[in-house]
């Protein structure tokens, strides 16, 4: 593990956490929510995740400072983004990060939502206020198996309760079908605690699955 | 634009977004109090009320409206 280096994400990685983005999103599918619910192309997509990240708003799952970077030989390998959720007074995360696409996305793509949302509201779950809440847990494929996810999960949850000591829990919203990081999580000690599932056969033409899973991990702490 | 008739542009808006044609605004109206304000929606509620006074919301606009007071406010500053 020596040989890896875990550090605050900077303005100078905003183009890997892009693709962090794009490959968290699509799971173990080729659709990508922000160009199938956007009528936007993946490559405009990339370039619009980018601006969501330089705008810097704290506090959800577009925030530079929700992510931590892993570096090898000099280059980025991971990708991880947590925040607590609501800390500090923000507001709900899925509202900011409902700003943050409704402003650089613009009225087109969102006038186009709007024939698609009925789609996937089913899968809309709301998250806990202070609680952890970890989004986009990349690693390259070279590098999995080489015990960096729990060495993640550990920073992920001690930089957390350096913020919050009194932080309870952990959550985490997961498609069903990414196995490999429902393996992660279980291994990690999370419990699937909540499934929601959508009915609507359109579903699997906009999103990776037709069920999203709530995992949870109690923390305990004395 | 006086903020009464923010107010009575706005209802339908709200109305019409989340489908409850019995919905009454208030200042401290939020995302808290209205169970289908999540966040596929409130993207459809910006879109609409940008559409409604025909004005276009910064991002930190959009970040300091902690509930309907704010966004009437800052509503009523752009017109």
């Amino acid at each position: 593990m020596n040989e890896y280096l875990i550090r605050k994400a900077e303005p100078g990685d905003i183009p890997f956490l892009a693709d962090v983005v794009i490959a968290s999103e699509k799971g173990m599918s080729d659709r990508l929510s922000f160009t199938t619910l956007f009528n936007k192309p993946e490559t405009e997509a990339r370039e619009l995740v980018i601006q969501m990240f330089e705008e810097e708003v704290d506090g959800c799952e577009l925030s530079l400072s929700s992510f931590i970077v892993t570096e090898f030989e000099g280059k980025p390998i991971s990708g991880s983004g947590s925040w607590i959720e609501g800390f500090n007074g923000n507001m709900p995360s899925g509202i900011l990060k409902s700003n943050l696409i409704s402003y650089t996305f613009g009225k087109e793509s969102i006038v186009y939502l709007k024939t698609k949302s009925h789609i996937v509201k089913d899968l809309q779950i709301d998250r806990e206020p202070m609680t952890l809440q970890l989004e986009y847990f990349h690693i390259k494929d070279e590098h999995l198996g080489k015990g960096l996810d729990a060495a993640l999960m550990d920073r992920i949850e001690q930089n957390a309760l350096a913020e919050y000591p009194a932080l309870k829990k952990v959550q985490c919203q997961i498609f069903k079908n990414s196995v490999f990081s429902i393996k992660i999580l279980l291994r990690h000690g999370f419990k699937i605690v909540q499934s929601y599932r959508s009915d609507n056969g359109e579903i699997f033409d906009y999103l990776p699955y037709n069920e999203k899973l709530l995992m949870e991990k109690v923390l305990n702490i004395n | 634009m006086e903020k009464e008739e923010i107010v009575s542009r706005l209802t339908p808006v709200f109305r019409k977004v989340f489908a409850d044609s019995t919905l009454v605004i208030t200042d401290q109206l939020s995302a808290l109090d209205v169970e289908k304000w999540d966040s596929l929606s409130h993207m459809l509620l910006i879109a609409e009320v940008e559409n409604e006074f025909t004005i276009k919301f910064k991002l930190k606009d959009l970040n300091k409206m902690a509930n309907v007071g704010d966004m009437i406010a800052i509503i009523e500053s752009k017109l």
